[in-house]
């Protein structure tokens, strides 16, 4: 009896502190303001200035998966796949029923189609929740730059009003706009080259992305993006992806220049055999 | 008469080069022009720049194979990029003066035997493999100071400053170079860089920037305007100091000393003004992922091992 109570109000107590956590997660995502202690800039606006991280599994699947093996059989357990949960609201992305049976087809040809595996640009959002860190820079003037590490690459947002992008690109082209304390990216301008994640969740080029970074506290953003695409999904869909500050003393990015890393695997074919190039060539795939 | 002339125009261009590096080296320009400040007291560099020129980078020599330097070693005219560039995408009347390396006062970099060596080794050899390219072929990056060598096209840099940072988003592949300004020490020897570890300092109203951390894999130049220099190797003990001053409203004198006692007899120096350029519009220059360049020269190799010419 005495046993059942105290359980009972254990669990009924970390109910409410996780209520209470996820509350305060929630709430400054709706625009409203942010408790007053977050660090602020000169300008008074909540400063997302630093360098930044998300942890868990979103890079290897926006939705929920189990672990398993890496794809070469000889990294055995070092190079093998966590499991995680869903980061979408609502646990599933919404796909047409077409695209569903493609994203299959694509987690099954991972390497063969993932463009990270050729390092190329990684797109949005994944760029945010890859596992590389991204620095944040909160100009005096009237943009924010988002460097990444990984492919060097980068987007300087401008703050103003939406306008429509001259050109599809790789990384698309972002507004950005402060509804109360968190900032609201607005990209468009997108080809249809990019995935979401390692288990080919993909979009097509009508790829409307509103991303949200909201502070919570000096050193944790609020991040959400909402994907709008009608001419993949049934209905626009968010996920939510907390980024911690990289409070190393020396936090810094250094280079992840990854071209170096596939020129054997996309060129190797083409040039003469010397026998010296390939370290893993016995190395054999387990799957796809 | 003739010689005379030329004469004359090299002291001119000689004594506009002393002035210019006057001028950077007090950080403030002659009419006692002072930069605009961000919020946070930085002298303020930001806005997007361009740094077109029809100054050539050294000054020529009639023993220069322009054809091998290049890439076009059989003189069909089919290079690897526009070696000549008297043309400005923004319109502008471009000044041409003696050359961009300023020291050695000759306008010549002191590039070691070996070094040329290779470069030509390399530059012979792009059909048998990529790492016989520039790092620009390879789309990796034109390197620091290389990326702001001026080449033909994509030549726009927007800065950026926050709070102890200075950014400079480089359009030609997409770099975004990070540059703290609070003299912190280097990051550890073990870590070696393709553009080097940069770490800032303002000197009065000079953005002075140290650069060290190189690798041994990059080139301290990668662009066929460079000449003679493109493809020369850079050492890991390659060392750069580089100095952004704003002296007018539109301009920002550039300078970079570089200093790679492996590679180089003497530190040399080169001085580029960048230009102020508001309706210039930086385009995502997704290099790798269109590159055709690399699989295509090494296809052709291919083909010449199988059938010889």
């Amino acid at each position: 009896m005495k046993t059942w109570l105290r359980s009972a109000v254990i669990a009924l107590a970390s109910a409410a502190v996780t209520v209470a956590a996820i509350e305060t997660m929630r709430a400054p995502a709706t625009g409203q303001t942010a408790p007053a202690a977050v660090p602020r800039t000169a300008g008074g606006r909540p400063d997302l200035n630093g360098i930044w991280q998300a942890m868990g599994t979103a890079h290897w699947n926006l939705q929920d998966h189990e672990a398993r093996p890496g794809p070469v059989l000889e990294l055995g357990a070092t190079f093998a796949i966590p499991a995680g949960q869903a980061v979408v609201e609502g646990r599933d992305i919404p796909y047409q029923g077409w695209a569903a049976a493609k994203q299959k087809e694509n987690y099954e040809n991972w390497l063969a189609r993932d463009p990270e595996v050729k390092c190329y640009l990684p797109g949005l959002p994944r760029a945010t929740y890859m596992p590389y860190p991204f620095q944040i820079l909160q100009t005096a003037g009237n943009d924010i730059l988002m460097a990444y590490e990984y492919a060097s690459a980068s987007r300087v947002i401008r703050m103003g009003p939406a306008e429509p992008p001259p050109v599809d690109s790789w990384m698309g082209q972002s507004t950005g706009r402060w509804e109360g304390d968190t900032l609201v990216v607005d990209s468009t301008g997108f080809n249809d080259q990019t995935w979401f994640d390692r288990a080919g969740n993909f979009h097509s080029e009508a790829l409307h992305l509103v991303e949200r970074f909201t502070l919570v506290h000096a050193d944790l953003v609020d991040y959400r993006a909402t994907i709008e695409d009608p001419k993949v999904f049934t209905r626009p869909w968010t996920i939510q992806v907390p980024l911690y500050r990289r409070r190393d003393a020396n936090a810094q990015l250094l280079e992840f220049k990854c071209v170096e890393f596939v020129e054997e695997l996309m060129y190797g074919h083409l040039v003469k055999r010397t026998g010296a190039e390939t370290p893993f060539g016995a190395a054999r795939l387990r799957w796809p | 008469m003739r010689a005379r002339h030329r004469g004359a125009a090299v002291a001119i261009a000689l004594a506009l080069a002393a002035s210019a590096c006057q001028g950077a080296s007090t950080g403030a320009s002659a009419d006692g022009w002072t930069p605009p400040r961000t919020p946070d007291g930085q002298p303020d560099l930001q806005g997007v720049w361009t740094n077109y020129t029809a100054t050539p980078f050294e000054v020529p020599d009639e023993r220069d194979d322009l054809a091998l330097y290049s890439g076009d070693t059989d003189g069909t005219g089919r290079g690897t990029g526009p070696a000549a560039f008297l043309t400005d995408t923004t319109g502008r009347t471009l000044a041409k003066g003696r050359s961009l390396v300023v020291d050695p006062p000759n306008g010549r970099v002191p590039i070691l035997p070996w070094a040329e060596e290779q470069r030509t080794f390399k530059l012979l050899h792009i059909q048998d493999h990529w790492e016989h390219h520039t790092p620009w072929e390879r789309c990796i990056t034109r390197g620091v100071p290389g990326g702001i060598f001026p080449t033909g096209y994509g030549s726009g840099y927007q800065i950026l400053q926050g709070p102890g940072y200075v950014a400079i988003v480089y359009e030609m592949i997409h770099e975004a170079r990070i540059i703290p300004t609070d003299s912190r020490p280097h990051v550890g020897s073990g870590i070696r860089l393709w553009n080097g570890d940069s770490v800032g300092r303002w000197d009065g109203d000079t953005l002075v920037v140290d650069i060290a951390n190189y690798n041994d894999k990059g080139s301290i130049a990668t662009n066929a305007a460079t000449q003679r220099v493109r493809s020369i190797p850079q050492s890991q003990d390659l060392h750069v100091v580089e100095r952004f001053t704003r002296v007018d409203e539109n301009t920002i004198d550039y300078e970079a000393t570089i200093e790679d006692p492996k590679v180089f007899t003497a530190p040399w120096r080169v001085a580029i003004p960048l230009h102020r350029e508001p309706d210039y519009r930086i385009f995502e220059y997704a290099c790798h992922e269109g590159n055709l360049a690399i699989p295509n020269t090494l296809s052709a190799g291919r083909a010449l091992r199988v059938r010889p010419r």
